[in-house]
């Protein structure tokens, strides 16, 4: 984890500039939305994509999807096409990530900028069933790839009641497409009884997990951003999600931090276990920052910290979620401490 | 804002919208008066005749009322321009040839939004003149304005108006302080006439904005057309001398409009006024100027505007206008970050400038203006209020959007 602070030169700051760019109203600023749904192929995914287009909330939605087919486009909804790109009706597009994501969202946002394409509000992502959506993360964490337009919102994973407990005890994609999920979908619970695979996802993760029927689910569950990845509520001093090696846990902080220890000890932890660092999320009180600075990494690349105009609750405190595949929380404590024990005040 | 027509909006959200009873084209004087009674006052210089301006009560944002309207005496002249300090509203006039009257500005008490009564008239005519374009009154002492003045014989006819001060602290008799103007603009300068530029690009060499802030209050900030940008010391106010001027035409085409400085960052925002339909003087862009040096202010990047080869077919003008001009008034919102302008048919724009190299756009709001004669928005102008509510005009029929930001 280089240098991530934004590119504010000296020149210019003005005295009043913070090291983090100006501060925002909410961690995606002005860049466009993006939800990523997630999931083992016949979950229900393009089920609740479709729900979503067809009501209000999802209006002037762009939709990424691998096979327009999946989507259910008809001829009544079709509007007019260009080679990758489909107008829906509401104001929304479907768009075919027929090679490169990045190229795709490229094209999009171009389009949308010179009225090509509606001016969409946000972009919903739909993987395709065996997808590690680790990469796809790291996708809009640097600013060379797709960081500057785009802001990752959520992670959504649906899991269907009669197959997920044998997905996830088979394949490994499966487990962590639910273990870096925001949020958790269950699906087809009229099908088949949940409570074994909801035992095995609680085994893997905290994240909330909400049925929808037929596709219906609160928009916001889909395309809301919470600052804080879910963790578990610590037992016993043991706030670890033991299952297949994957644990999250929380650390917080009660003083701000001072960014140059902080930054260095993320970044001797990405050199090293990078790999194994699924993804860390949270909002960091730095010294001499107004605002919380959100912090959010996936293995070895992280986004560009961003400073919040205002704290989003009464909690002052630093607070940084983990998951990951066999570090422990002592660890992260210990060397957060190490590093900024040896990192030098800075020269005035 | 239905998704079927060519509206777009990202990044802000329309609070409301007034199309201002049939008389929805607004010119470049927008400007809030809070009233004595706690209200809001939103005063509208029109772009052209017959209305002179209109005052909208944008208390409730939701629910703009227009509470006054005046009618210009003659409907060869037109306001284009105004501002409001306190209690006082004064009103641009201009004449469409020179020699006409009125022309010069006119003061009004508004201390009763509903009933602004004259208190003055200052006479800009001339035989030569077509009177005041722009005038700029934040301090509630001196208008900055750009204006003909009936003893000014310009060496062309495009040049007639030229940088002039004038002391309002006694509304009723508003009295010169100084004037200054390019050399060569006047018959028997010293020195040659300015080059002009060619064919329909001959726009003229005169001021447009004239802006002056208390954080350097011995400057004045001045687009001048095809002159340029040119700050002027103005610390002998009877004897403004030149600071700086940086002339970017040819190769561009001129008409350079507004210069606004960001003291504490030592950056100047510069706009260029498009004036020709579909993409002719493209292009027209908000450029962001390196001014640490100040008699050497330097171009380092430009605002990204959309595709011209989409926007200049979509109808009427697509280019920069007007900035949010960061008015040192009370009841207005100020920022160093955040760039926001006009495009006309590129709609209402900002940009974020925290890192002013790369200028990155933020929120734009293009509306469908049914009617519109040129058959698409001609969004002309922007306030932005302390409550953060931004306030952008359409130059033809579209009347008053209120928009709050949204990033």
């Amino acid at each position: 984890m280089s240098d991530t602070r934004a590119p504010v030169s000296e020149l210019f700051a003005g005295a009043n500039a913070s090291p983090f760019g100006r501060a925002q109203r909410r961690p995606r600023g002005a860049r466009i939305p993006v939800s990523i749904v997630t999931g083992f192929l016949g979950a229900g995914k393009t089920t609740l994509i479709r729900a979503l287009l067809d009501s209000p909330e999802g209006a002037n939605t762009a939709v990424v999807v691998n096979e327009y087919g999946e989507i259910g486009i008809d001829n009544a909804l079709l509007r007019a096409s260009s080679d990758a790109t489909v107008l829906l009706g509401n104001g929304c597009v479907c768009c075919l990530a027929r090679s490169d994501l990045q190229e795709t969202l490229r094209t999009l946002f171009a389009d949308r900028a010179r009225g090509a394409v509606p001016s969409f509000e946000r972009v919903v992502i739909e993987t395709s069933g065996l997808a590690d959506p680790g990469p796809l993360l790291q996708t809009f964490a640097s600013d060379r790839a797709l960081g500057e337009e785009f802001h990752l919102q959520a992670l959504v994973t649906v899991i269907d009641a009669p197959n997920g407990a044998r997905n996830l005890a088979s394949a490994p994609e499966a487990r962590e497409q639910v273990a870096l999920a925001d949020r958790i979908i269950l699906t087809k619970t009229d099908l088949a009884d949940p409570a074994e695979l909801i035992a095995q996802l609680q085994a893997l993760t905290a994240a909330p997990a909400e049925r929808a029927v037929n596709g219906a689910i609160d928009p916001a569950y889909l395309l809301d951003e919470r600052l804080d990845l879910p963790v578990r509520v610590p037992e016993h001093d043991h706030a670890h999600a033991h299952s297949h090696d994957i644990e999250s846990f929380i650390v917080t902080f009660d003083r701000p931090l001072r960014w140059p220890a902080f930054e260095q000890a993320m970044t001797v932890l990405t050199a090293l276990r990078g790999a194994d660092l699924l993804r860390v999320k949270g909002i960091v009180a730095v010294e001499g920052v107004k605002g919380p600075v959100v912090v959010h990494a996936v293995q070895h690349t992280a986004h560009r910290p961003i400073e919040l105009q205002t704290w989003p609750d009464d909690d002052g405190r630093s607070r940084l979620v983990f998951i990951t595949r066999g570090i422990g929380r002592a660890e992260i404590e210990n060397l957060l401490s190490a590093v900024a024990a040896i990192v030098k005040e800075p020269t005035q | 804002m239905p998704a079927t027509d060519n509206s777009m909006i990202w990044n802000f959200k329309l609070v409301s919208h007034n199309s201002l009873d049939g008389f929805g084209g607004i010119g470049e004087g927008m400007s809030m008066q809070l009233a004595k009674d706690g209200r809001r006052i939103l005063w509208l210089a029109h772009e052209s005749a017959p209305k002179n301006f209109t005052a909208v009560d944008v208390t409730d944002p939701k629910n703009p009322k227009i509470v006054a309207r005046r009618e210009l005496p003659e409907s060869h002249m037109r306001s284009n321009s105004l501002e409001t300090v306190g209690d006082i509203l004064a009103v641009a006039y201009q004449t469409k040839e020179p020699g006409l009257k009125p022309a010069g500005f006119e003061l009004f008490d508004i201390s009763t939004p509903e009933n602004p009564k004259s208190i003055s008239f200052f006479d800009c005519s001339g035989p030569e003149s077509r009177g005041v374009h722009q005038l700029w009154f934040t301090d509630g002492k001196t208008i900055h304005m750009s204006a003909g003045a009936a003893d000014f014989r310009p060496s062309h006819p495009k040049d007639d108006q030229i940088y002039r001060a004038i002391d309002v602290s006694s509304p009723a008799k508003p009295t010169e302080l100084g004037r200054w103007w390019l050399p060569g603009q006047q018959v028997g300068d010293n020195e040659a006439p300015p080059k002009r530029h060619p064919g329909a690009n001959d726009s003229g060499f005169r001021p447009h904005n004239t802006n002056v802030y208390p954080e350097r209050p011995d400057r004045v900030y001045m687009g001048y057309l095809d002159g340029g940008m040119i700050v002027l010391d103005i610390a002998d106010q009877a004897h403004p001398k030149m600071v700086s001027r940086w002339d970017y035409h040819p190769p561009n085409v001129g008409f350079t409009h507004t210069v606004v400085p960001f003291f504490d960052r030592d950056l100047l925002i510069v706009s260029d006024e498009c004036t020709r339909n579909d993409g002719a003087d493209w292009p027209k862009l908000v450029w962001i100027v390196d001014n640490r040096a100040e008699e050497n202010p330097v171009p380092i990047a430009t605002c990204p505007m959309p595709p011209v080869e989409s926007f200049s077919r979509r109808g009427g003008r697509f280019g920069a206008h007007n900035l949010w001009e960061n008015l040192p008034k009370e009841g207005c919102w100020k920022s160093d970050r955040i760039v926001f302008g006009t495009f006309f048919n590129g709609g209402l724009r900002a940009f974020d400038l925290d890192n002013p190299y790369q200028p990155k756009e933020a929120a734009y709001f293009v509306p469908e203006v049914p009617g519109a004669p040129t058959g698409a928005c001609q969004l002309n102008d922007v306030f932005i209020d302390d409550r953060g509510l931004v306030f952008t005009v359409d130059r033809h029929v579209g009347g008053l959007y209120v928009l709050e930001m949204d990033f």
